[in-house]
């Protein structure tokens, strides 16, 4: 059986699907009898997501548009 | 996990990217439309502070106007895009004093010597939710992201964050796919690591209630 060190090796190559099925079993094995290769597998994921949704949601304030509006109509005009 | 740009977008924003260099300055006004919040959205992620992403939107978009002549599509057009955004980036960030970074090693997972990790990990992914929205837990995972190092920063906001593919992420960076998988892997671990850290504490603090 491979452990856990091996486990969270694999981890990213198991959530994209790049593992052979062979991999993928073992993997699995491991997970059924690892709760916490489990709770970190969820967590692993949980991190990603959180994190997107957070840093996504940057806006460009408004007006730091129009300014940068303002700019490019200058630029443009000027050439 | 990851969303390549559809092939659609790609092809209109190559006719804009022809249009423009042919001497459409509507399609200019376009292509600065399409990718406006994208470069505020990536460098306000790497700066932190308003005033530098607008700079460097500002720098961008004109050099988009004044450059697109050196756009040859040889890459992807937001490929281009991007590499001018992390470099405008870096520039205003090298003006800066820099924090020390801090050791991405020390937060790696640890095993014992049979190769089974050793600290006890809690799972608080169900327990998300509800403090997604929490002004203190928006400043954890921004002060998290803040204290990756350059190289695996980077890699995190475009492949995760931009949701860019790793082949995509490769081409900007100019890295080979398992190097940007080898620094995304460590980016989501320290990640991992700090934001469990938080919800562990969190968890204990309400229990205490």
């Amino acid at each position: 059986m491979i452990c856990c060190k091996e486990c969270l090796d694999l981890l990213y190559d198991y959530l994209e699907g790049d593992l052979d099925a062979e991999t993928t079993k073992s993997l699995e094995e491991h997970f059924e009898d690892c709760p916490p290769c489990i709770s970190f597998l969820n967590t692993y994921q949980s991190t990603t997501k959180i994190c997107r949704e957070t840093l996504n949601q940057v806006e460009i304030p408004e007006a730091i548009r129009d300014t940068l509006l303002k700019v490019l109509k200058d630029h443009k005009e000027s050439n | 996990m990851s969303f390549s740009q559809p092939k659609e977008d790609k092809e209109v924003e190559e006719a804009l990217v022809r249009e423009f260099q042919a001497g459409n300055l509507e399609a200019y006004d376009k292509i600065a439309d399409i990718y406006q919040k994208k470069i505020y959205g990536l460098s306000f992620n790497l700066t932190r502070n308003q005033m530098d992403a607008q700079d460097v939107t500002q720098e961008v978009l004109l050099t988009l106007f004044r450059k697109i002549n050196m756009f040859q599509g040889k890459s992807a057009f937001s490929s281009w895009v991007y590499r001018i955004t992390l470099n405008a980036s870096y520039m205003k960030l090298r003006s800066k004093k820099k924090e020390p970074n801090i050791s991405i090693d020390e937060l790696m997972p640890s095993f014992n010597g049979a190769g089974f990790q050793q600290e006890k990990i809690q799972d608080w992914s169900e327990n998300t939710e509800s403090l997604m929205f929490t002004n203190e837990t928006r400043d954890v995972i921004n002060k998290a992201v803040d204290l990756l190092p350059e190289k695996e920063k980077v890699v995190f906001l475009l492949r995760d964050v931009e949701g860019l593919s790793t082949e995509k992420t490769g081409e900007i960076l100019d890295l080979t796919v398992p190097a940007v998988k080898s620094r995304l892997h460590r980016a989501r671990l320290f990640l991992r690591k700090k934001l469990s850290n938080y919800f562990e504490e969190f968890a204990s603090r309400k229990a205490e209630k």
